[in-house]
């Protein structure tokens, strides 16, 4: 039997369960002006996105394997590609580009031009220094620490603080090995 | 169509705003939990509502309201209308789905658990707690809809009833 | 609902009669960091071990295998001193070891779910099915809202449809 072959991004995106965008950015944003209100202090609302994103990745990560038909993941630059070309457009119809490799191939940066989630948003002055699409950071790093990749995850660039793209700074600590998780005591 | 998203992306942020609701910010207060997920239905509701009723004719009913919610405004969220709509012509509406979408994959074991697991082991212990678990995710919905109808000018009150999942209904109460 | 892509859930007809002996033993899916989500069993005649030691010895099993298939390695060059912990999805991997009584069916995915299906030794190739597996664990436990993960499962709807697909694989 033939081993299954990896799914291209847009034929995975093709196949899933989609809704309109507009619910999935107004949610998001109202969630965001909820914290905003009931955290009061801008860093916490950052940090509460980074959680969530976190949760949501070390769940979306098997969904992710699973519909992909992706059956390893040890090389960091090919699974930032994969992030990239396969994982934001299975979930949010976009892909990302991956660039700025340093020279021993530990960090990178993911590029998006498109981001569904910053449709119909504007940021009042009252939020500066909120990263609202922190959340995004947080699934990266909880979806690559199931598949063993201690990371970093940064922004860099913001277009809602004026840049002219997002980029994510994706840095890799270490590669956590599969440990026996028993204690000989018995 | 407009832009698309992977039902997955919703799924998954609506289940993490709950747990953080319920069980970080407000873990000891889960009345103020539920207010907070409902204010956030309630805003995404009245944003939604607004979009979709742009180029209409304002409605001359409540009933009419009611059914765009049960028709339009559900088929827009869940790809399927309301399946049964009940009133009792004194202002209170029953929105009966089902099938409700956000419902369908919500399981649980109501056995006991058998060994090393500890919490409840009593059955009606884990059935009280997993539906209370899931009555948390109906205030997302419920502001939904509330926040649709005061968007149409109609005040109301919102709840929801699961008694045999995954149907649901939304019990409507308008504000006189 | 789907799960892969266009191609409907697989419900297979009622067995026969004559393939309606069920074959499968037992299962068990592990994740990452060795907790056992989920054991069941449907033929199991003989145990000699209570559950914690049941698990932790399949598990302690398939860590050794998986150590010692990839030493053994004639063709990859990336393999390691044997007993050096590995990554999921490094080096080769084995899918199934038969002895004259049983034969057993092994997936892990990237994110270190392990399935294993103890079948009869004549059962065919399952690497498919317990794909199909993975995605049931998807759909009805990790997207279940009521479920948090690293938790042992306790969904019904996964567990019936567990159930009924696991009856459904007969022994070609």
């Amino acid at each position: 039997m033939a081993p299954v072959a990896p799914r291209t991004g847009d034929a995975v995106f093709a196949n899933v369960e989609r809704v309109n965008a507009e619910l999935f950015t107004l949610t998001y944003g109202a969630i965001v002006r909820q914290l905003l209100t009931d955290l009061e202090e801008v860093e916490e609302v950052n940090k509460q996105l980074d959680q969530m994103g976190y949760n949501i990745g070390i769940r979306l990560i098997d969904e992710f394997l699973a519909k992909s038909n992706v059956t390893r993941c040890v090389d960091f630059k090919e699974t930032a590609e994969v992030i990239a070309k396969v994982g934001f457009k299975m979930f949010l119809g976009v892909t990302a580009s991956v660039t700025n490799w340093d020279a021993d191939g530990t960090s990178c940066s993911l590029v998006l031009e498109d981001n569904p989630l910053v449709d119909f948003v504007e940021l009042p002055d009252t939020c500066q220094g909120l990263y609202y699409c922190n959340i995004l950071s947080g699934v990266i790093r909880g979806a690559l620490e199931m598949v063993s990749m201690k990371t970093e995850v940064t922004w860099i660039r913001d277009m809602l603080r004026g840049d002219d793209a997002y980029e994510l700074r994706v840095k890799l600590l270490k590669q956590v090995p599969e440990e026996y998780p028993y204690k000989d005591d018995e | 169509m407009g832009r698309e998203v992977a039902e997955s992306c919703v799924d998954s942020v609506v289940i993490e705003m709950v747990s953080a609701y319920c069980s970080r910010l407000y873990s000891t207060h889960p009345e103020i939990a539920a207010r907070r997920i409902e204010a956030i239905g309630f805003q995404v509701g009245h944003q939604l509502s607004e979009r979709y009723t742009m180029e209409r004719p304002r409605f001359s009913d409540h009933l009419e309201a009611i059914k765009f919610i049960c028709k339009d405004f559900w088929s827009e969220l869940f790809k399927k209308q309301v399946d049964n709509l009940k009133t009792n012509h004194r202002g209170t509406f029953v929105l009966q789905d089902n099938r409700f979408r956000w419902l369908t994959r919500v399981s649980y074991d109501p056995t006991p658990a058998n060994s090393d697991v500890s919490p409840a082991s009593d059955p009606s212990q884990v059935v009280d707690k997993a539906a209370q678990a899931t009555s948390m995710h109906l205030y997302f919905p419920c502001g939904i809809i509330r926040g649709a109808l005061t968007n149409l000018g109609i005040p109301c009150a919102v709840s929801a009833d699961i008694s045999n999942l995954p149907a649901c209904s939304f019990v409507v109460r308008i504000k006189v | 609902m789907q799960f892969f892509g266009g191609t409907e859930i697989i419900s297979p007809s009622p067995p026969t009669p004559s393939t309606s002996v069920n074959k499968a033993n037992m299962m068990y899916i592990f994740n990452r960091s060795g907790v056992c989500l989920l054991y069941k069993e449907w033929n199991r005649p003989l145990k000699t071990l209570n559950a914690q030691q049941d698990h932790k010895l399949m598990f302690g099993l398939l860590f050794s295998l998986k150590s010692l298939t990839a030493k053994m390695d004639p063709v990859s060059v990336d393999k390691g001193n044997l007993g050096m912990p590995q990554l999921p999805g490094q080096g080769c991997s084995f899918h199934s070891f038969c002895t004259n009584t049983y034969k057993l069916s092994f997936m892990e995915s990237p994110s270190g779910i392990k399935i294993i299906l103890v079948t009869h030794p004549k059962m065919g190739d399952l690497r498919e099915s317990l794909r199909y597996i993975y995605n049931l664990y998807v759909e009805f436990v990790v997207k279940n809202p009521l479920y948090s993960p690293g938790t042992p499962i306790r969904c019904d709807l996964f567990n019936t449809s567990l159930d009924q697909y696991v009856k459904s694989l007969v022994v070609a």
